[in-house]
Parts: C-alpha cells; sequence; structure tokens
C-alpha cells in the first residue's frame, strides 16, 4: 500500500468515523453516533461529506416499520484509509518511534 | 508541513481503540454460553426423561429459551466487524470449538449407551455444557485477540 495522507479523512471526528467502519462490513447509523457521541446532525454531516467523496456508502431501509441507516466503507474509502494509516505508519518509523505491533504471524 | 511524529502515533492509536470497540461489540456475551449449555442440558434430561408431558414442556422452555437468548445477542449487535478480521484462523476456531464439542457429546453418549448407562445422552451433555460454559468465553477471548492483531488497513 503506497502511502498517502488523507486531509480529509484526517480531521478528529472524521478518523475516528473512518477507523469505526474500516473495521466493519457494515455499521448501524445509532452505533456510530452513540460510540462517537455525536447529534443526529452532526453524524450525518460528516457522512454526507464522506459520500461526496465516494468513501462510505449509505443504506436506508425499513425494519418492520422503523426505519434504519446502515453505513459501510466503500472500496475506495478503504483504500483512502489503508493509504492514510500506511502514511500515518511512515511516519512514525521515521522518527524511530516505538510503533505498537501491527501484523499478524 | 509535515505531521510531528507524536500526532502520527495518537492517530493510529485513535484507529486501534476505535477497532477495538467494534470487536468488543460484536463478541457473544458471556451469559450466552452457560445459557446456551443449561438449555441443552433441560432439553436433553426432559426428552431422556420418556414423561409425555416433561418432553412437551421441556421442548417448549428450550424452543423459547434459545429463542430469546439469540434474539439478544442478535439484538445487541448493531454492527458486524470485518469478516477480513476474523479469517481462516478464525473461522477454523469457531469450526474447531462445535465440532469438539460435538463429537465428544456424541462418542461419550454412545458409549455409555453401550455400558448401558441410565440417562446416557443427559450424563454425556454434562461435559458438553460445561465445555461450552468455559470454552465459550476462552473463545471469544481468543478470537478477540486475533482480530485485535491483524493489521490496521488494507485492501479488500
Amino acid at each position: 500500500m503506497t502511502p498517502r495522507f488523507d486531509e480529509l479523512i484526517h480531521a478528529p471526528t472524521r478518523l475516528s468515523l473512518v477507523s469505526l467502519l474500516a473495521a466493519t462490513d457494515w455499521a448501524d447509523f445509532r452505533f456510530l453516533r452513540d460510540s462517537l457521541g455525536m447529534s443526529d446532525s452532526a453524524l450525518s454531516k460528516q457522512l454526507t461529506t464522506l459520500e461526496e467523496v465516494g468513501y462510505v456508502e449509505i443504506r436506508k431501509s425499513f425494519i418492520g416499520k422503523r426505519p434504519r441507516t446502515s453505513v459501510k466503507l466503500s472500496p475506495e474509502g478503504h483504500e483512502a484509509f489503508a493509504g492514510h494509516v500506511a502514511a500515518l505508519q511512515e511516519i512514525v518509523a521515521r522518527a524511530g518511534l516505538a510503533v505498537l505491533p501491527d501484523q499478524v504471524h | 508541513m509535515e505531521m510531528p511524529p507524536i500526532d502520527a502515533e495518537l492517530a493510529l492509536a485513535e484507529v486501534r481503540a476505535r477497532r477495538e470497540q467494534v470487536v468488543d461489540t460484536n463478541l457473544v456475551p458471556t451469559w450466552f454460553w452457560p445459557s446456551v449449555g443449561g438449555l441443552m442440558l433441560l432439553f436433553v434430561g426432559a426428552m431422556e426423561s420418556d414423561v409425555a408431558w416433561l418432553m412437551a414442556v421441556g421442548t417448549i422452555v428450550y424452543t423459547l429459551g434459545l429463542g430469546a437468548v439469540i434474539l439478544a445477542v442478535v439484538r445487541k449487535a448493531r454492527v458486524q466487524v470485518r469478516f477480513e478480521l476474523l479469517g481462516a484462523r478464525g473461522i477454523g476456531a469457531i469450526l474447531g470449538f462445535a465440532l469438539g464439542l460435538t463429537a465428544l457429546g456424541v462418542s461419550l453418549g454412545f458409549m455409555l449407551e453401550a455400558l448401558s448407562v441410565p440417562f446416557p445422552a443427559f450424563l454425556a451433555a454434562v461435559p458438553v455444557a460445561v465445555g461450552l460454559t468455559l470454552g465459550g468465553p476462552a473463545l471469544m477471548s481468543y478470537l478477540r485477540k486475533l482480530m485485535l492483531s491483524r493489521p490496521l488497513a488494507g485492501s479488500r
């Protein structure tokens, strides 16, 4: 993976949001809202920003009569996140800081 | 402008913490295992009693109880962990756990029956229930460790 620092992802709230999504196949809107301690509108705004650049896919459905919104990171989002993480790891490695192990053997 | 390394390290720590949050949300809760083990014992015991009303009550309690336990776990899951985090080793561990307990219960049951021990199925189900109660949380602990040790990001 080529390191590529992504300014859009790196904004504090979005880094947390994308990190949650990167560990999931899909995530419920309420799970994201509660995990990040955000309001509905603030989370919607961040998701719209990510959707506009093609980093997330938003799916609306109904469970019975209750609406349910699910979010997933798109392949483009996964690629951008991987590049961003690689860039962060490169910065840390260059500085000679001890990075926590990040590999399965 | 180059980012200070300490900020990059903090950002990586945030990525790890959020993954941990997702993984912990997905793990089957500890109470699930003794609940399933207890229900299984109740069902097998009722079936082996050969008493009609006990068999009927046992079946109803088992069906409703298992349904309630599974529903409670499913309702808790508001997120689905990425399959790649589990990987072949995780799937292998889950299958090995399930197959191991099944093989233990079936082989012990047949052996006890061959020895004409009374209530062979119930007695064979006891170590399986104990295995579920003790092994379930241990399996979850292993899966958690495995998922958290995967690379932070990668191509799908």
